[in-house]
Protein backbone atom coordinates (compact mmCIF):
# COMPACT_ATOMS: atom_id res chain seq x y z
CA UNK A 1 0.00 0.00 0.00
CA UNK A 2 1.53 3.36 -1.04
CA UNK A 3 2.11 6.08 2.30
CA UNK A 4 -0.12 8.58 2.78
CA UNK A 5 0.85 11.88 0.66
CA UNK A 6 -0.16 13.78 3.77
CA UNK A 7 0.40 13.11 7.27
CA UNK A 8 -1.16 16.72 8.75
CA UNK A 9 2.42 16.96 11.08
CA UNK A 10 3.45 19.82 12.53
CA UNK A 11 6.71 21.72 12.46
CA UNK A 12 7.94 24.94 13.79
CA UNK A 13 10.15 27.47 14.99
CA UNK A 14 8.24 29.59 17.33
CA UNK A 15 9.55 32.65 19.31
CA UNK A 16 6.55 32.44 22.18
CA UNK A 17 6.56 29.92 24.91
CA UNK A 18 5.70 26.54 23.70
CA UNK A 19 2.07 24.82 24.79
CA UNK A 20 2.34 21.46 24.71
CA UNK A 21 -1.34 20.59 25.04
CA UNK A 22 -2.60 21.28 21.70
CA UNK A 23 -0.06 19.41 19.90
CA UNK A 24 -0.75 16.30 21.81
CA UNK A 25 -4.28 16.77 20.78
CA UNK A 26 -3.97 17.09 17.35
CA UNK A 27 -1.37 13.71 16.90
CA UNK A 28 -4.02 11.82 19.11
CA UNK A 29 -6.69 10.29 16.70
CA UNK A 30 -9.12 7.16 17.60
CA UNK A 31 -6.55 4.66 15.42
CA UNK A 32 -3.68 5.48 17.90
CA UNK A 33 -2.87 3.83 21.21
CA UNK A 34 0.27 5.55 22.49
CA UNK A 35 1.58 9.02 22.42
CA UNK A 36 5.00 9.82 23.35
CA UNK A 37 6.47 13.08 24.10
CA UNK A 38 9.49 14.99 24.75
CA UNK A 39 9.79 18.07 26.83
CA UNK A 40 13.22 19.82 26.43
CA UNK A 41 13.53 22.87 29.06
CA UNK A 42 16.51 25.10 30.23
CA UNK A 43 18.31 23.67 32.71
CA UNK A 44 19.42 25.82 35.56
CA UNK A 45 23.62 25.20 35.37
CA UNK A 46 25.80 24.21 32.94
CA UNK A 47 29.25 22.32 34.00
CA UNK A 48 28.50 23.74 37.36
CA UNK A 49 28.00 27.35 36.44
CA UNK A 50 24.64 28.80 37.17
CA UNK A 51 22.95 29.52 33.94
CA UNK A 52 21.14 33.24 34.31
CA UNK A 53 19.36 32.34 30.40
CA UNK A 54 19.57 31.36 27.07
CA UNK A 55 19.10 32.27 23.89
CA UNK A 56 18.68 30.19 20.66
CA UNK A 57 19.25 31.14 16.92
CA UNK A 58 18.56 29.17 13.71
CA UNK A 59 19.06 28.86 10.20
CA UNK A 60 15.67 29.08 9.63
CA UNK A 61 14.49 27.94 6.16
CA UNK A 62 17.15 25.04 6.60
CA UNK A 63 16.34 24.17 10.30
CA UNK A 64 12.63 23.58 8.97
CA UNK A 65 13.80 21.62 5.97
CA UNK A 66 15.67 19.14 8.24
CA UNK A 67 12.77 19.07 10.87
CA UNK A 68 10.22 18.03 8.04
CA UNK A 69 13.58 15.44 6.65
CA UNK A 70 13.15 13.96 10.60
CA UNK A 71 9.19 13.94 10.16
CA UNK A 72 9.92 12.02 6.89
CA UNK A 73 11.95 9.73 8.54
CA UNK A 74 9.36 8.79 11.38
CA UNK A 75 6.74 7.91 9.17
CA UNK A 76 9.49 5.43 7.19
CA UNK A 77 11.22 3.96 10.06
CA UNK A 78 8.72 3.55 12.68
CA UNK A 79 5.11 3.43 10.87
CA UNK A 80 4.35 6.41 13.13
CA UNK A 81 0.89 8.00 12.74
CA UNK A 82 1.41 11.66 13.30
CA UNK A 83 4.55 13.62 14.78
CA UNK A 84 4.59 17.44 15.83
CA UNK A 85 8.24 19.17 16.49
CA UNK A 86 8.56 22.55 17.43
CA UNK A 87 11.43 25.05 19.01
CA UNK A 88 11.32 28.17 20.14
CA UNK A 89 14.14 30.81 19.27
CA UNK A 90 15.20 33.85 21.18
CA UNK A 91 15.51 34.05 24.78
CA UNK A 92 15.09 31.45 27.29
CA UNK A 93 14.52 31.42 31.00
CA UNK A 94 15.39 28.52 33.17
CA UNK A 95 12.18 25.98 32.92
CA UNK A 96 10.88 27.23 30.18
CA UNK A 97 10.65 24.84 26.75
CA UNK A 98 12.75 24.64 24.30
CA UNK A 99 11.68 21.50 21.94
CA UNK A 100 8.76 19.87 22.11
CA UNK A 101 8.02 16.64 20.29
CA UNK A 102 5.01 14.53 20.20
CA UNK A 103 4.69 11.14 18.62
CA UNK A 104 1.50 9.10 18.01
CA UNK A 105 1.42 5.33 17.14
CA UNK A 106 -1.21 2.81 17.05
CA UNK A 107 1.65 1.27 19.59
CA UNK A 108 3.91 2.17 22.03
CA UNK A 109 7.21 0.93 20.92
CA UNK A 110 6.75 2.64 17.96
CA UNK A 111 5.92 6.02 19.84
CA UNK A 112 8.91 5.82 22.89
CA UNK A 113 11.89 4.86 19.76
CA UNK A 114 10.33 7.37 17.10
CA UNK A 115 10.48 10.09 19.79
CA UNK A 116 13.80 9.21 21.02
CA UNK A 117 15.10 9.36 16.99
CA UNK A 118 13.32 12.69 16.24
CA UNK A 119 14.92 13.87 19.04
CA UNK A 120 18.56 12.99 18.86
CA UNK A 121 18.54 13.62 15.45
CA UNK A 122 17.61 17.14 16.01
CA UNK A 123 20.54 17.50 18.21
CA UNK A 124 22.54 16.32 15.71
CA UNK A 125 21.37 17.26 12.55
CA UNK A 126 19.24 20.76 12.67
CA UNK A 127 20.79 24.13 12.17
CA UNK A 128 19.76 26.02 15.42
CA UNK A 129 22.55 27.12 18.81
CA UNK A 130 22.07 28.20 21.60
CA UNK A 131 24.10 30.58 23.63
CA UNK A 132 24.81 30.49 27.62
CA UNK A 133 24.18 33.64 29.94
CA UNK A 134 26.07 33.22 33.04
CA UNK A 135 26.69 36.03 35.88
CA UNK A 136 29.82 36.89 34.54
CA UNK A 137 29.91 36.35 30.32
CA UNK A 138 28.08 34.37 27.67
CA UNK A 139 28.86 31.18 25.54
CA UNK A 140 28.14 29.35 22.46
CA UNK A 141 27.30 26.01 23.78
CA UNK A 142 29.35 23.34 22.84
CA UNK A 143 27.42 21.04 19.99
CA UNK A 144 27.56 18.21 17.51
CA UNK A 145 29.24 18.36 14.57
CA UNK A 146 26.53 17.71 11.53
CA UNK A 147 27.27 14.19 9.65
CA UNK A 148 27.94 16.06 6.06
CA UNK A 149 29.36 14.94 2.58
CA UNK A 150 32.97 14.40 2.55
CA UNK A 151 33.16 14.91 -1.48
CA UNK A 152 30.90 14.95 -4.40
CA UNK A 153 30.72 12.22 -5.64
CA UNK A 154 32.77 11.74 -8.88
CA UNK A 155 34.17 14.94 -8.18
CA UNK A 156 37.91 15.60 -8.70
CA UNK A 157 39.74 17.84 -6.26
CA UNK A 158 39.70 21.31 -6.14
CA UNK A 159 43.00 22.86 -7.69
CA UNK B 1 35.65 29.04 -25.74
CA UNK B 2 36.12 32.30 -23.22
CA UNK B 3 39.50 31.73 -21.19
CA UNK B 4 37.96 34.44 -18.64
CA UNK B 5 36.18 33.02 -15.78
CA UNK B 6 32.48 34.08 -15.01
CA UNK B 7 31.54 36.19 -11.97
CA UNK B 8 28.48 35.10 -10.03
CA UNK B 9 26.95 36.32 -7.42
CA UNK B 10 26.28 33.71 -4.12
CA UNK B 11 25.12 35.06 -0.63
CA UNK B 12 26.63 33.98 2.45
CA UNK B 13 25.89 33.13 5.91
CA UNK B 14 27.84 33.34 8.97
CA UNK B 15 26.07 31.51 12.54
CA UNK B 16 26.86 31.32 15.73
CA UNK B 17 30.12 31.98 16.76
CA UNK B 18 31.18 31.96 13.03
CA UNK B 19 29.18 35.45 13.06
CA UNK B 20 31.21 36.50 16.07
CA UNK B 21 34.18 35.97 14.33
CA UNK B 22 33.55 36.99 10.82
CA UNK B 23 31.22 40.08 12.15
CA UNK B 24 28.87 40.18 10.12
CA UNK B 25 25.62 37.11 9.75
CA UNK B 26 25.30 37.43 5.47
CA UNK B 27 26.61 39.22 2.81
CA UNK B 28 26.25 38.75 -1.57
CA UNK B 29 29.75 37.82 -2.83
CA UNK B 30 31.00 37.55 -5.98
CA UNK B 31 33.41 34.92 -7.93
CA UNK B 32 34.29 33.38 -10.15
CA UNK B 33 32.05 30.52 -11.27
CA UNK B 34 31.98 27.37 -10.38
CA UNK B 35 34.33 28.27 -7.51
CA UNK B 36 34.28 25.74 -4.08
CA UNK B 37 32.76 26.34 -1.15
CA UNK B 38 36.40 25.54 0.41
CA UNK B 39 37.87 28.21 -1.93
CA UNK B 40 35.21 30.97 -0.45
CA UNK B 41 36.04 29.69 3.11
CA UNK B 42 39.73 30.57 2.32
CA UNK B 43 39.00 33.94 0.62
CA UNK B 44 37.12 34.80 4.43
CA UNK B 45 40.46 32.72 6.43
CA UNK B 46 43.24 34.94 4.30
CA UNK B 47 40.40 38.72 5.61
CA UNK B 48 40.37 36.83 9.07
CA UNK B 49 42.75 34.69 10.11
CA UNK B 50 40.72 33.62 13.27
CA UNK B 51 38.11 32.50 11.12
CA UNK B 52 40.99 29.59 9.91
CA UNK B 53 41.00 27.86 13.53
CA UNK B 54 37.64 26.92 12.94
CA UNK B 55 37.80 25.36 9.79
CA UNK B 56 38.17 21.68 10.74
CA UNK B 57 34.85 22.40 13.36
CA UNK B 58 32.73 23.84 10.50
CA UNK B 59 30.47 22.59 8.15
CA UNK B 60 29.04 23.97 4.93
CA UNK B 61 25.39 24.09 3.19
CA UNK B 62 24.66 25.31 -0.39
CA UNK B 63 20.81 25.53 -0.89
CA UNK B 64 19.75 24.52 2.93
CA UNK B 65 21.69 20.60 2.44
CA UNK B 66 24.71 20.21 4.05
CA UNK B 67 27.65 19.92 0.88
CA UNK B 68 31.07 18.99 0.77
CA UNK B 69 33.94 21.26 0.65
CA UNK B 70 34.22 20.57 -2.95
CA UNK B 71 30.42 21.83 -3.64
CA UNK B 72 31.05 24.17 -6.65
CA UNK B 73 28.80 27.39 -6.61
CA UNK B 74 26.94 28.68 -9.38
CA UNK B 75 24.85 32.26 -9.52
CA UNK B 76 22.20 32.42 -6.74
CA UNK B 77 23.59 29.60 -4.97
CA UNK B 78 23.25 30.43 -0.80
CA UNK B 79 26.29 28.88 1.38
CA UNK B 80 26.10 28.82 4.67
CA UNK B 81 29.08 27.89 7.38
CA UNK B 82 27.72 26.22 10.29
CA UNK B 83 29.51 25.58 13.59
CA UNK B 84 28.69 22.42 15.62
CA UNK B 85 24.55 22.60 16.57
CA UNK B 86 22.96 22.86 19.95
CA UNK B 87 19.99 22.83 19.77
CA UNK B 88 17.49 20.81 21.74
Amino acid sequence: MAPPLHHDDIFELVREPIDPRPLIQHVRAPEDGAIVTFDGFVRNQSHNRATLYLDYEAYESMALAKMREIGAQLHEKYGIHRVAILHRLGRLEIGETSVFIAVSAPHRAAAFDACRYAIDTLKRSVPIWKKEYFEDGAVWADGELPPAPVATRGAKPAS
Amino acid sequence: MPSVAQTVRVKVLFFGRLKDVVGQAEEYVDLADASTIEQLFARYSARIPELAKYRSSVVASRNQEFASWDTRLHSGDEVAFLPPVSGG
